[in-house]
């Protein structure tokens, strides 16, 4: 037999659930623009059906339905398209970091123009050719002097302006270092809070998409692969809870660095005897590991030198592989890990090719001036003087700078293998006399475009210095730059319309539609009305049975 | 493929920025003329552009060393010039001595002019172009003393690995004249010269002036190449500067035409945006 009051109940349920789902509808309305919003919906699901099968059940025609029931309050996600997210997006943060860089790069070196390296050399040439026209002129000597100084301040400046740009980037990666720790502490945070609330058979969702979006954020960082781990000892947790997140740096295609580079990992309990009782609502004690990146010179803040090792907890990471904001950062300023043979980077590569463009161009210049012999017919000094940093420190002789006459420009060939002091008197006459010979501008100036293999000073030059000149050299520097800033530019390009796709998809499957909202509105506002009229109906029918039986004839 | 509001307006968003961007990149080349601005835009470009000015300032190096050049054989040319109206009036002056009718005072008049003269031909190998002595070898510093000319070559470059020897060294030019003209003097001071004695002079200056001028035809040749090195030169500018523009410099017309098409595209976008992102469900509902 059905009970009476059985139509109420049916009718009451209904109206509730209606209701929990209007208000889940106005709370998703309500964060239609909140960043990292996943819309929820309430899974409706029949109730239990009466009678249940047994011996005792009343034989009335069954199962009768008794309404309606809310299964859970879910977010409705893609967690496929939430990793598509964080890969396509640390490349996009590592390809930004270093499309940026380069871009610092190209504004300093500003070629072609008519500021750069490569014109101040034009002028230098010019003014020795001018020298070569004009040897005993005075104000053609101090040409050469003032535009030698130019050269080696130009030098000066590029190196100075890189060095200070490397050195920015390096309190960048110190910020970086410390925003990827900071991220990962709140992560462990929200963990705790969810392990609070998951036991109860709730599913936080909140909390989850506050988790979310914090680890997308962190993926623009670096490559992380999350794991979601649910204890052991977790209570009623219901089946769609997500569990405490367990956070590990993976190089790109996704394999772990020696055994594993946990920022974060969480300790499944063991479900073995004595343990079993322990009430320990986050039973996974998590163990937060600081990520730290050290420099060659010093001890990690602030970061002085080479990157030489990047640590998380115990386990080294020893390649650039993971990608992400820290990995563009770290290939743009420098760095010599385990496997590497030397020290590499943008930065510090540029800046080493104009260390021994400066230091070849500089021996060499000296070299040759020291065979000539200037207008008083003493054999040149050295030109330029610059130690161990050649860019840097590159300088134009103070004497010379003093007094134009000390230049070198006449050659002859009997005196020019001579070390200084040694000439003869007799030979010192011819060389006064001498004032017009201007062998050795010629030679001065032809150094700029002389094959390195027929360089005469003793200067050893680097891997790629060996054929090609001094102007060929410094065009390949610029075109390497334009090769891998367009590169990295393009990357990035490409990389954005990737991200910006799958952020389009999530979005389709996760965002709040307010048309769609609105139209859940009125669906659950018309249920709710039909259940309230079938309370209304009941109401009457009891009414009936109420007070109209048994009032035959009265 | 279910769409929301958000997805709308985001994408609008993108698109509108990414016109932005293409016509800031119009803009940029409009107001520069230059195709690239970095050599990123355009690496090939950016390294071929730094070839082409290493080029361009060379031959405008070149044009400068050749006026230098122009002006060493022009001051030769010229000097050497007087020089031969010097040895011609001195060659006049010896053929009336010679005749028998002149008397010792009237030579002794004659002797004073050929000093005179000799001291002129001295001036001109002390002549000074620019601050140097074009005639002292490589001591161009120093005026040559009579008879001791330095020696030594003057080269300027006047074309990639040319060079053009631009100087006619004294001790070559006026190797010989000075030692006959002090002869010729004498002769003319001494009373006991006969007329055939200074008509003997005759000749020798006659070879004086020949060596004078067949030196100025090598200082002419030596012109010539120049004037042709000139003309190369400058039709080389023309092209240098050619190339250059070619490879770095946009075309105008085009530049312009594709920022009016932006431009459009743009209003396009930003009408259709409007359109779409205003209307929703609920103007409609009661």
């Amino acid at each position: 037999m059905v009970s009476t009051f059985h139509g109420l109940e049916t009718a009451k349920r209904g109206m509730t659930t209606q209701q929990l789902a209007l208000y889940t509808t106005g709370h998703n309305i309500a964060n239609a623009n909140t960043p990292g919003y996943t819309r929820q919906r309430v899974s409706f699901a029949t109730a239990e059906p009466f009678p249940g099968a047994g011996l005792n059940r009343p034989q009335i025609p069954g199962q009768l339905g008794t309404g309606v029931e809310a299964g859970a309050i879910e977010r409705v996600r893609d967690a496929f398209l939430d990793e598509q997210y964080r890969s396509e997006n640390t490349k996009l943060g590592y390809y930004s970091s270093q499309s940026s860089a380069l871009a610092k790069m190209e504004d300093i070196l500003n070629e072609p123009s008519d500021t750069g390296l490569q014109a101040v050399m034009g002028k230098f040439w010019n003014s020795l050719q001018d020298l070569a026209n004009n040897p005993q002129n005075s104000a053609t000597r101090q040409a050469v002097a003032s535009n030698g100084q130019m050269v080696a301040e130009t030098f000066n400046y590029y190196y100075n302006s890189l060095e200070r740009i490397q050195s920015d980037l390096g309190n960048e990666i110190d910020v970086t270092v410390g925003n990827i720790n900071a991220i990962v502490n709140n992560i462990n945070e929200l963990n705790k809070q969810i392990a609070a609330v998951e036991p109860h058979g709730m599913l936080p969702n909140d909390l989850y998409d506050k988790r979310d979006l914090l680890v997308d954020q962190l993926s623009q960082l670096v490559n992380v692969k999350v794991h979601a781990v649910k204890p052991k000892q977790y209570g009623q947790a219901s089946p769609q809870a997500a569990g405490l997140y367990e956070i590990e740096i993976v190089k790109a295609d996704g394999t772990s660095y020696g055994s594993g580079a946990k920022l974060l990992s969480v300790n499944p309990a063991d479900g073995s005897g004595a343990k079993l009782l322990s009430v320990n609502p986050a039973d996974g004690s998590a163990t937060v590991n600081s990520l730290t990146v050290k420099g060659s010179n010093g001890t990690g803040k602030p970061l002085e030198g080479n990157v030489s090792s990047i640590t998380v907890g115990e386990v080294t990471i020893n390649n650039l592989e993971f990608l992400g904001e820290l990995g563009g950062l770290i290939e743009s300023y420098g760095y010599k890990l385990d496997e590497d043979t030397k020290v590499s980077g943008y930065y510090s590569d540029m800046l080493e090719k104009l260390n021994n463009l400066a230091k070849a161009f500089a021996s060499e210049f000296n070299k040759v001036h020291r065979q000539g012999f200037d207008l008083s017919g003493h054999k040149g000094k050295d030109f330029f003087e610059f130690a161990e940093k050649a860019a840097k420190t590159l300088k134009v002789n103070k004497n010379i700078m003093n007094d134009g006459s000390l230049i070198a420009a006449g050659f002859d060939a009997d005196v020019a293998n001579i070390p200084n002091d040694s000439i003869g008197v007799e030979k010192r006459e011819s060389l006064l006399a001498s004032s017009g010979n201007n062998s050795n501008a010629f030679r001065l100036a032809n150094i700029m475009s002389k094959d390195f293999s027929q360089y005469e000073s003793n200067v050893t030059l680097p891997d790629g210095m060996t054929n090609g000149s001094i102007n060929s050299y410094y065009a390949s520097i610029i075109g390497d730059l334009g090769v891998d800033a367009q590169s990295a530019n393009r990357n990035k390009e490409n990389v954005q319309v990737l991200v910006d796709s799958v952020q389009y998809n999530r979005q389709s499957v996760s965002g709040v539609s307010l048309d769609e909202e609105l139209t859940n509105m009125i669906t659950f506002q018309h249920a709710y009305n039909a259940s309230a009229r079938m309370i209304t109906v009941i109401d009457e029918m009891l009414d009936k049975i109420i007070n109209g039986m048994g009032v035959v004839g009265r | 493929m279910r769409v929301t509001q958000s997805m709308l307006s985001n994408n609008m968003l993108r698109n509108l920025s990414n016109n932005y961007n293409k016509m800031g990149k119009l803009q940029d080349q409009l107001t520069t003329q230059k195709r690239i601005t970095r050599p990123s835009d355009d690496p090939v470009v950016a390294m071929l552009g730094l070839g082409y000015r290493d080029s361009l300032n060379k031959v405008q190096q070149y044009s400068r060393n050749i006026s230098e050049a122009t002006n060493w054989l022009d001051s030769t040319d010229d000097a050497i010039s007087q020089g031969v109206k010097v040895l011609q009036r001195i060659r006049e002056l010896t053929v009336q001595a010679s005749n028998g009718t002149y008397e010792e005072a009237q030579r002794g008049a004659i002797a004073v002019e050929v000093d005179q003269l000799k001291e002129q031909l001295e001036t001109i190998a002390q002549t000074q172009v620019g601050g140097k002595y074009i005639f002292n070898g490589e001591n161009t510093n120093k005026a040559p003393a009579v008879g001791n000319f330095s020696d030594g070559d003057v080269e300027l470059e006047i074309f990639d690995g040319i060079k053009l020897n631009v100087n006619t060294k004294g001790s070559e030019l006026f190797k010989s004249v000075f030692e006959t003209l002090d002869k010729l003097k004498s002769n003319l001071e001494d009373k006991t010269a006969s007329d055939t004695d200074i008509s003997g002079f005759l000749d020798t200056l006659d070879i004086e002036i020949d060596h004078f001028l067949k030196i100025q035809a090598d200082v002419g040749a030596k012109q010539n190449r120049v004037d042709m090195m000139k003309d190369r030169l400058s039709s080389q500018e023309t092209i240098a500067t050619e190339i250059m523009s070619k490879n770095e410099d946009v075309e105008i017309e085009k530049v312009i035409t594709e920022l009016i098409t932006q431009e459009s595209v743009q209003r396009a976008a930003l009408s259709v945006g409007a359109r779409i992102i205003q209307p929703s469900l609920v103007d409609f509902l009661r």
